[in-house]
């Protein structure tokens, strides 16, 4: 016993498994109130049941719902029965739905730290736990990183259940599996890998569970850990796991054959397997009508490539292919380049690491400091350089159109590689222009092609290319179009609708009219 | 370190495959709007070119820019024994480097063009900066008198000429020069500009379309005016509009301006001799009535197409007239008659075709179409004096 208590000493909850309940109680209290020294927030309640069995309840002060708690606790203390069995307290004493029942140290910790109250009850080996949790979590709000117009208000928060509930609340179906998992030494986050039975590919769920699950690290804070532990290409400059808050985002990845995998304490959900192109989408896409979600797309990949290129192209014309542009604007930029003492690689250097300073700065600081930050960026910045005459006007133009272009790339991960990349190309169309531009984008493209993630490639359904599932990329077709789900993995279950449907729909309803004929009066009643 | 090796060396080899480095900063070119090409005694060229003055094009502290009489451009020119001798000799004094991949025209100096004009422009289609987009002018007296002329509408008289060319003029590309010079059976034309005082005199001096100089093989033999010459525009690719006034007896006059025109021309050959069969199909509207004429009525109208007819027969007899005299194919009869006949032409009038030239025969036959009236039929104006 003595020696149990010396090596629990330090020991974290892993090293705890296997270790048993004890049966005498006292034991049992003393191993808690050892593990536990200085843990001001762990409370051990004793207490005796009816017929004078000693018990205790431990708990996390302020993870419980303690009146709750008090009803269960009143219910054992007081009311009649009277049993000192476990198996009876749980089956006809407890009046608590969520009851489980651990066997040995790891698991009743596990429960207890993470909200649920422990019964143990002098003479037991196993212990009870009492899902009854209480802490504070914020409420469901809007989810501001990826606000719509059209579509669903609600966004994750921190807590995993809250989520859980979310997506299930969207899908009422069994086929809705939820593996639960837990990750790091010391944090023991619960990480749920979430996917459809019979559409999502088995071996895909597998190996984002085994990549999960192999992951030894001590905590697990954000859901940026475990993204960049279970990547395939660590050093790419390119997101390949993508990641949301909106739970009609992960129903609707989950329904095209792919995995999320949620973890608790952020409202970030992970979707794996991801590819270019579905970062280059929005969750309104599907919401609103087909043309303007066309339109919308080829609008941001026009500023796609205008985030990516505009700052190198300015460089590489201005001091390189003079040639290219028509006479009058040349002498517009030379008039505005007139005055500048640097080369344009150097002002379009300068002004980019500005402004993304600027959007840093934008960030981190409290809203109403930010918006100082922005009056003074464009002020001081843009127009105080330009009249000073240390940046050009033309260069100020590139890069708020730069900026913009960025901020129209629906995900954020995306944007910032977009962001990073352009730096590598300006430098590139400093010293070899177009040239210098042409290569850098073919290595980027070569990257990109190379690039997998969880087996599937980057740029399909583009590259290489499956013909079927172009509908979704550069345009978005009809719904009534979009019979099959994407191929990109091999999806069991690959119909999404009867395609003779919407043909109903357009020979019966619309100019035909025959559906309205029917006799019914204004209340629908026939 | 081993998968990085060959990334360093296909880095490294792409700097040796990209040919010439040529990075130059904007503000270190003098960008050439403009050149003009004269030839001097003893042999020598004068390159003249216009570089705008690009800090006082102002733009960065707005306004500013520019005070009135400054000049928003500069002409400088050198004498050499070839052009880029005299391209260096203005580069040894000008701290930036000329640039002529934006030069808009190139003007000619008679002197130039009565010499031959090929040597002198061997350098614009060898040197790869220049366009042979650019378009050739030619001007009476020294070319460097055009770039020197300060038009009000446009900064540069490069740029007015450019927008004068395409508007007004048949414009004449380095392009389309070469192609004129190395086909057989058709002779080189250009615009002639000159500089012109505005009116009233002293204001400033603008460039104005003065006519068309001929030439033949690379020299010029004549330079046609406008009047004259019109007649050449009914056998270009595209139709440059123009009007023609009408003299109906008095003070009758009337203003059509065709729109539309197109010629064809079908070659016989007679006994040794050939003879062009010329049609001339034209549109136009009518722009200005002096006469009373009510355009109403069809006969009318009829009665100025035929008028018209005769005006467009004249056009063109006055264009061949110049051609025979001068022994050269502006318009092109030789190609026609190439295309038409290609073996004869081969052995018989390829060598000798300027000696042909005066002896051709032709017969002009043209169709005119009056497509509108404008707005009013009668003239709002007068008094109505016919009985109705």
């Amino acid at each position: 016993m003595q020696e149990l208590l010396e090596t629990m000493e330090n020991s974290s909850l892993i090293q705890l498994e296997g270790i048993p309940l004890f049966p005498d109680l006292d034991d049992n209290v003393e191993v808690l109130k050892n593990l536990f020294s200085d843990c001001s927030d762990f409370v051990i309640r004793e207490f005796r049941l009816k017929h004078s069995a000693r018990a205790i309840a431990v708990f996390v002060d302020g993870l419980i719902d303690t009146a709750q708690v008090n009803e269960a606790l009143k219910s054992l203390m007081i009311m009649e029965g009277g049993d000192d069995n476990i198996g009876v307290i749980e089956e006809a004493l407890l009046p608590v739905s969520q009851i489980d029942r651990v066997d040995d140290y790891k698991k009743l910790l596990q429960a207890v730290l993470s909200g649920d109250t422990g019964i143990l009850v002098d003479g037991n080996k196993e212990a009870l736990t009492l899902g009854i949790r209480g802490a504070e979590i914020r409420s469901v709000n809007e989810p501001e990183g990826e606000a719509v117009v059209r579509g669903a208000r609600e966004g994750f928060i921190e807590n995993i259940r809250t989520n859980t509930s979310m997506l299930r609340r969207k899908m009422r179906t069994p086929r809705l599996k939820m593996r639960s998992l837990v990750v790091g030494r010391e944090t023991n986050t619960n990480v749920v890998v979430a996917y459809l039975q019979g559409i999502s590919d088995a071996q895909v769920v597998e190996e984002v569970s085994s990549r999960i699950s192999k992951i030894e690290i001590d905590a697990v804070l954000e859901s940026g850990y475990i993204e960049e532990l279970i990547q395939d290409n660590i050093y790419s400059p390119f997101p390949q796991i993508m990641y949301t808050e909106r739970p009609d985002t992960v129903a609707a990845s989950l329904l095209g054959g792919r995995v999320a995998i949620f973890i608790d304490g952020t409202p970030m959900v992970l979707i794996a397997p991801a590819t270019f192109w579905m970062m280059m989408q929005a969750s309104e896409d599907y919401f609103e009508r087909f043309q303007m979600t066309t339109l919308l797309r080829w609008l941001r990949f026009l500023f796609l490539i205008i985030a990516l290129l505009t700052p190198a192209l300015y460089v590489a014309i201005t001091t390189y292919h003079q040639q290219m542009l028509p006479t009058t604007l040349l002498l517009s930029v030379a008039a505005a380049r007139e005055s500048i003492p640097f080369p344009a690689i150097v002002e379009a250097l300068i002004m980019e690491v500005a402004f993304e300073a600027l959007r840093e700065a934008g960030i981190r600081l409290p809203k109403t400091v930010g918006q100082a930050v922005s009056i003074l960026g464009a002020l001081v910045v843009g127009q105080a350089a330009v009249q000073a005459g240390i940046v050009s006007a033309p260069m100020v133009i590139v890069v708020s159109l730069t900026g913009i272009a960025s901020f129209t790339i629906p995900h954020f991960n995306a944007a910032i590689s977009i962001r990073m990349l352009r730096f590598p190309l300006m430098i590139a169309a400093s010293i070899l222009g177009i040239y210098g531009i042409l290569v850098g984008v073919l290595l980027i493209l070569g990257h990109m092609a190379n690039l997998r993630s969880f087996g599937v490639p980057y740029l399909s359904p583009v590259a290489p290319m499956s013909a079927g599932d172009l509908k979704d990329v550069l345009v978005r077709v009809p719904w009534a179009f979009m019979v099959k789900r994407p191929r990109l993995l091999a999806i069991p279950n690959a119909h999404r609708m009867d395609p003779a449907y919407a043909k109903q729909v357009q020979q019966r309803g619309g100019q035909a009219g025959t559906t309205s004929r029917g006799n019914s009066d204004e209340e629908g009643n026939a | 370190m081993k998968r990085l090796t060959p990334i360093v060396v296909l880095l490294l080899s792409m700097l040796l495959v990209t040919g010439c480095w040529d990075r130059r900063e904007v503000n270190d070119m003098a960008i050439v709007i403009a050149m003009a090409l004269d030839k001097e005694p003893g042999g020598l060229y004068r390159l003249s070119v216009q570089v705008p003055l690009v800090s006082s094009l102002g733009s960065t502290s707005g306004g500013g820019g520019g005070t009135s009489g400054d000049k928003a451009y500069y002409v400088d020119s050198a004498v050499g024994k070839t052009i880029r001798e005299a391209n260096d000799i203005i580069q040894s004094r000008m701290s930036r480097e000329l640039y002529y991949s934006h030069h808009r025209v190139i003007v000619l100096g008679e002197q130039l063009a009565r010499e031959g004009m090929s040597d002198a422009l061997d350098i614009i289609a060898r040197f790869p900066e220049n366009r042979l987009t650019v378009y050739l002018v030619m001007t009476r007296g020294k070319g460097i008198e055009l770039l020197n002329v300060q038009p009000q509408f446009e900064r540069f008289s490069g740029e007015a000429m450019r927008e004068l060319l395409k508007m007004e003029a048949l414009p004449v590309s380095l392009k389309d020069v070469a192609q004129m010079l190395t086909t057989p059976g058709v002779d080189a034309f250009l615009p002639v500009i000159a500089p012109v005082p505005s009116h009233p005199k002293g204001q400033s001096r603008e460039v104005q379309i003065m006519g068309l100089a001929l030439f033949h093989d690379d020299k010029l033999i004549h330079v046609a005016q406008s009047d004259s010459i019109k007649g050449v525009r009914w056998f270009q690719r595209y139709f440059t509009p123009f009007s023609a006034v009408l003299s109906l007896g008095g003070d009758n006059r009337m203003t059509v301006e065709f729109l539309r025109g197109k010629a064809d021309i079908t070659p016989v050959l007679k006994d040794g001799r050939v003879h062009f069969d010329i049609k001339v199909y034209a549109s136009g509207i009518v722009m200005e009535n002096m006469t009373g004429i009510n355009l109403e009525h069809v006969n009318n109208i009829k009665k100025i197409e035929e008028m018209l007819k005769k005006e467009v027969k004249t056009s063109v007899e006055k264009t061949l007239q110049i051609m025979q005299k001068y022994r050269t194919d502006t318009i092109g009869l030789g190609i026609v008659l190439a295309r038409y006949f290609p073996r004869e032409w081969r052995e018989t009038y390829r060598e000798r075709w300027y000696e042909e030239l005066p002896k051709i025969t032709y017969t002009i036959r043209s169709k005119v179409v009056i497509e509108e009236i404008g707005q009013t039929t009668r003239n709002i104006t007068k008094v109505d004096s016919e009985n109705e």
